[in-house]
């Protein structure tokens, strides 16, 4: 049954432009044969294409934007008074309306060719200035962390749609024949607010969900065989079990092929995989440069370096988390925004910069699009007296690597680093970009679900000119 | 006129301008609109006849006789009948979701009686298995959870009396549109009636967003009001009333003021948990859980001013303390009416309710009524209760035909109409649209009931054709999706059927049924990805750990990799059709995942126990049991030359667990 199967759809049918729409269009002409052959097989993009993967450093929790890339020097100068009446209204989770202004105690500066600012927080990144473009202007919809995790992940306030990596894998299929598609590198510290969902592949079937990279020496689940079992009794095993389902079958019974197929991938994933995850033989130069051995940065450096063996060998979309558990163990900076973002800075500073660097000069940063940001920014007010409250009304993302044009900044807050005023860019901007630098459009990659044909973007995304 | 009635007379002119300025105005619609196939009174089609001896044999009921028109006109013939043991297998999948035991299907390869299929029907039917094969179906249709989802994703108490509810209903064949009425409306039906408590529990099945801080009441209220609206179409009418939301459907013949005026019979309702303890038991609970609470406060106080390291860790006390309450007493998770905080119910501007716009009452959907229906300007005593009388009203042209459509879907793999949730302009057209309308007149006319429907279905040449048909080729190319029925389609077993399955197979399932959900072990990295990781309580009892799925606990943070990998729902939207992927990490989970090697074993002991140590005596036990037939030739011969290799039993026993023959029902 073809609904039942459509892994794979012809791209001329991907014509819809409205959210309730084309469905018997596009169901009726499926091809029911082509859809159950690999669904993962490389499909071409709908448009050119400036970069095959994707690697989104999710700073969960949400980063100050005046504590990073969008310096305020008005904000200090308001430290203590309430805001401003011209500065409009905002809503917090938590900060009361009587709450006043906090300025910051970082310390700004240009930086590289483009002279672009950033805070003392980040002194690796600061040397890679030039390849970022700085997107200021960011802004999404909600104020809690549930619903902005999937707004930032999947498009919509709620739980049940897919993740980008799911869409982006749906319409490009994987470049790796023994590694997953679209991976998530969780922070070992433990869960965020959106849960499982939202990393998940929502409707779309279950072949582009993503893979969970754990911490520790077994990053991917049932790779490893049962206790007491050989590797060639296993083969032995999958030989004789291959044969009794070509046993079992008519000759070009495509369904029953590509099961057996599928468990081909799943030996190649099994003998190969490890080898991916397996950063033992990296130079000790590169280990290095990722801070890996260092209290501070060992994590997420091993994390990032993993990213990059991950897209060097094929795989589309990986997400490398910062951030987990407790508020205060995220960039949730409720109590204390100093300790807070010094902290998580130094958790990732070296290895961001490091995977930027690594991955230019291994010359995968052109076809490699890194975006980094979490799923708000946080208040220009002070929550007690040395936090932050989330803030989703303005607040700073970049990107670099992946055909984007970096050593600039795209929009600006106001004065007091509340609003987005100059190039608001929402979520739906940001996912827009990343599908056209992957060649793909946000109308053509969509998916019939309930009669209403399904994209990344609820309301139209516009690609950030500026950037690509 | 007296200068009283003028005022009186002015008054009424200005009341009547404040409603005309502040209610929305009633949808119109066209006639082109009204013409919508679904929206179409049904129709009472002649079932087609036959002269052909061949054809008037095939034919054993009308379903046949508007399938094999329906066939001919595509110049198409039937598959033969399938062979016995094909019958009783996808027969006991469809029914039961279980494979059935090499004994029933000898049993009924040798029934010589006349009467030898209906009685494996019957059987099937009256089995209490049959409830929980098709609450599973039902359960998908509304997105049941017991948990709230979001963040907290919170464990809903007493949730799981839900399940027990529709697999009661299904088993006791309630009839459908009291099934409708009493999900709808069952606490306003009797209050005091436990089981139409928990049947109206539906309105609050939906993800629930929570969180600390500022709450905006009004936004959640908002949420919770289009949960359950949108199910309302999704579920029983099989529309997208949803799209309409945010503005006029685009397709449909649905305004957004249709959309506010069916959320409006909702307005009153609210949650509302029951409890089931005595009044002594609750206070000994209170009793019990105050040391904790007035631990918790203390924690509480000592969070002030700490931060950090430190602040996680007094943030993980605080979490170990609450885990530590004392499990929550019995109670009904359910709703209620409070007409005293109704929720005003206006047009949102793009769906959000920070724009109301005007105000409406309860009103059915707009294309169906006549031109000008009156909306309820106050709710009715019984709100829910008129909805769910449009609903399940014999001339509501859609309710009686979607179900049937979904029962035709669960039996066929393709709903007459295939998008099942989706009877307007954008779902399909249905492929044989008298044969849907018998179906929903004869759905109607016994009384609303599913048996008889699968008594139909299970009794006709249709359902019982073969995979296999002398055209293959030929009709393969003309309807590879097999739309027009000319043979048996194939499929997958789904996630729970799969697991049931290989239990039992190995010989381990328990066929418990009902109460509390059950917890099994996982993996401790997929507990971490919860945001409480405690949550996730492992049933003691270990034999607790091999009951069917559809009492496993359906928790949307988390679910197990089994379930994820063969396409179980996510639980946060309706889910009327599976998805049916393929893809190399359902191979892993079922040769490396530990429940896969769980159930290896355990065949394999099984195996030994049942067959002895001769591999062909093996061999066939393993075939008859995992795939309901003898191995063939050629299968014989490759089990015969791995168990001469002196390998792991288990090996083999887990190959028998992989192979396409028991994965898949023809």
């Amino acid at each position: 049954m073809k609904e039942h199967s459509r892994p794979t759809r012809n791209r001329r049918e991907f014509v819809a432009d409205a959210f309730c729409g084309f469905g018997a269009l596009a169901l009726a002409s499926l091809d029911a044969q082509a859809a159950v052959k690999n669904p993962l097989a490389p499909k071409p993009p709908h448009i050119p294409a400036k970069a095959k993967s994707v690697i989104f450093l999710f700073m969960a929790g949400g980063p100050s934007q005046v504590e990073t890339f969008d310096p305020k020097p008005l904000l200090n100068k308001l430290d203590g008074q309430k805001r401003p009446a011209e500065f409009g209204e905002a809503k917090y989770q938590f900060v009361a309306p009587n709450a006043t202004l906090l300025g910051t105690k970082r310390t700004f500066k240009k930086y590289g060719k483009s002279g672009i600012e950033v805070s003392d927080l980040f002194p690796h990144l600061s040397t890679v200035v030039d390849d970022l473009a700085v997107l200021r202007g960011c802004h999404g919809d909600m104020v809690v962390h549930s619903a902005a995790q999937y707004q930032l992940m999947t498009g919509r306030i709620l739980p049940g749609f897919p993740n980008m990596g799911s869409w982006v894998t749906y319409g490009l299929g994987s470049e790796s024949n023994s590694l997953p598609a679209y991976c998530v590198l969780p922070d070992p510290k433990g869960a965020l607010e959106a849960g499982q969902p939202m990393y998940m592949q929502g409707f779309l079937p279950a072949v582009y969900q993503p893979t969970m990279l754990r911490s520790g020496a077994k990053p991917v689940l049932n790779l490893d065989l049962p206790q007491g079992i050989t590797s060639s009794q296993r083969k032995e095993t999958l030989d004789f079990l291959r044969g009794l389902n070509e046993a079992g079958m008519k000759p070009g019974d495509s369904e029953m092929e590509a099961r057996i197929a599928s468990y081909d991938l799943a030996f190649r994933m099994q003998t190969e995989a490890p080898e991916a995850f397996d950063i033992s033989k990296e130079t000790e130069e590169t280990k290095a440069l990722y801070g890996i051995g260092k209290k501070e940065t060992d994590d997420y450096g091993r994390r990032c370096l993993l990213a990059r063996r991950l897209v060097e060998r094929g795989v589309r979309f990986t997400c490398v988390v910062s951030g987990g558990g407790p508020g205060n163990m995220q960039w949730d900076a409720h109590g204390d925004i100093e300790e807070n973002h010094l902290r998580m800075a130094m958790h990732t500073d070296q290895p961001v910069t490091a995977l930027l660097k690594d991955l230019k000069r291994r010359g995968l940063l052109d076809t490699t699009l890194v975006l980094w940001g979490g799923e708000f920014g946080r208040s220009p007010e002070s929550q007690g007296n040395k936090g932050r409250d989330h803030h989703n009304l303005g607040f700073t993302m970049w990107m670099a690597g992946g055909g984007i044009k970096g050593g600039q900044v795209v929009g600006n807050t106001d004065a007091i680093g509340l609003r987005a005023i100059e190039r608001p860019m929402h979520f739906r901007d940001i996912h827009t970009t990343v599908l056209n630098q992957l060649g793909l459009t946000q109308d053509a990659l969509s998916y019939l679900h309930l009669g209403r044909r399904e994209r990344l973007t609820e309301v139209h995304g516009e690609v950030i000119k500026e950037i690509v | 006129m007296k200068s009283s009635s003028i005022a009186i007379l002015l008054s009424f002119v200005v009341t009547t301008q404040l409603i005309a300025e502040t209610t929305a105005p009633l949808g119109t619609y066209t006639a082109v609109e009204r013409r919508h196939w679904s929206f179409q009174p049904r129709q009472t089609p002649a079932v087609p006849t036959f002269t052909a001896p061949a054809d008037k044999a095939w034919v054993k009921n009308p379903i046949d006789a508007f399938v094999l028109a329906r066939l001919k006109q595509e110049e198409m013939a039937p598959a033969p009948e399938a062979d016995r043991r094909t019958l009783i297998r996808r027969a006991s999948f469809a029914l039961l979701g279980l494979p059935p035991t090499p004994e029933e299907i000898r049993a009924f390869e040798t029934d010589k009686s006349p009467n030898a299929w209906e009685k494996v029907v019957e059987r099937y039917l009256a089995s209490p298995q049959y409830g929980e094969r098709w609450a599973q179906h039902w359960l998908d249709v509304v997105r049941y959870s017991e948990t709230d989802g979001f963040e907290y994703d919170t464990h809903r108490n007493g949730a799981w009396r839900f399940r027990d509810y529709v697999v009661r209903s299904l088993n006791e064949d309630k009839p459908y549109d009291r099934f409708v009425m009493e999900q709808l409306a069952g606490d306003e039906m009797d209050a005091k009636a436990e089981w139409l408590r928990v049947a109206s529990g539906l309105q609050r099945m939906g993800p629930l967003r929570k969180n600390a801080g500022n709450q905006e009441v009004a936004s959640s209220r908002s949420e919770v009001l289009t949960e359950m609206t949108n199910i309302v179409g999704a579920a029983f009418l099989g529309v997208t009333i949803g799209c309409a939301r945010c503005h006029d459907h685009k397709f449909d013949a649905f305004r957004q003021s249709d959309y506010y005026r069916i959320q409006a019979y909702f307005a009153a309702t609210h949650d509302k948990d029951i409890a089931l303890a005595s009044e002594a038991e609750q206070a000994a609970w209170k009793a019990k859980a105050k040391a904790t609470e007035d631990e918790i406060k203390k924690i509480k106080a000592s969070m002030k001013g700490k931060e950090g390291d430190e602040l996680a860790a007094i943030e993980k006390q605080l979490e170990d303390a609450t885990d530590s309450l004392p499990a929550p007493l019995p109670a009904l998770y359910s709703v209620e009416n409070d007409f005293k905080r109704a929720t005003p119910i206006h047009l949102l501007e793009r769906g959000e309710y920070t724009r109301p716009k005007d105000k409406v009452g309860a009103r059915p959907l707009g294309v169906l009524l006549p031109d000008g229906a009156p909306e309820r300007e106050t709710l009715p005593e019984n709100p829910r209760t008129k909805l769910a009388e449009w609903v399940v009203a014999p001339e509501n042209p859609l309710t009686a035909r979607v179900m049937a459509n979904r029962i035709w879907h669960w039996y066929l793999g393709r709903g007459i109409v295939a998008t099942t949730n989706d009877f307007g302009k954008m779902g399909l057209r249905p492929t044989n649209p008298e044969l849907l309308d018998w179906m929903a007149n004869q759905f109607i006319a016994g009384g609303w009931k599913l048996k008889p429907m699968h008594r139909l279905l299970l009794n006709s040449s249709t359902w019982k054709q073969s995979y296999n048909s002398p055209a293959f080729e030929a009709n393969m190319a003309k309807d590879p999706e097999n739309k027009y029925l000319w043979h048996a389609s194939r499929r997958r077993l789904e996630a729970e059927e799969m697991r049931d399955s290989m239990l039992a197979v190995a010989g381990r399932l328990n066929l418990k049924m009902g109460g509390p959900s059950i917890m099994v072990p996982v993996d401790k990295e997929l507990t971490n990805l919860l945001y409480k990781p405690s949550q996730w309580a492992i049933a003691a009892d270990k034999s607790e750990h091999d009951r069917r799925s559809v009492y496993l606990i359906a928790k949307r943070n988390l679910r197990l990799p089994m379930m994820d990998a063969f396409d179980a729902p996510d639980m946060q939207i309706s889910c009327a059709r599976r998805e049916s992927s393929t893809h190399a990490p359902q191979a892993l989970e079922l040769t490396n995942g530990e429940f896969a090697s769980a159930m290896a074993d355990a065949f394999a002991a099984r195996l030994t126990k049942e067959a002895g140590a001769d591999p062909k005596r093996i061999t066939e036990r393993a075939w008859q049991l995992a795939t309901g037939r003898s191995p063939n030739a050629k299968e014989l011969a490759l089990a015969a030359q791995y168990l001469s290799g002196n390998r792991p039993l288990r090996e083999f026993a887990l190959a028998v667990l992989n192979l396409n023959s028991f994965a898949y029902v023809e």
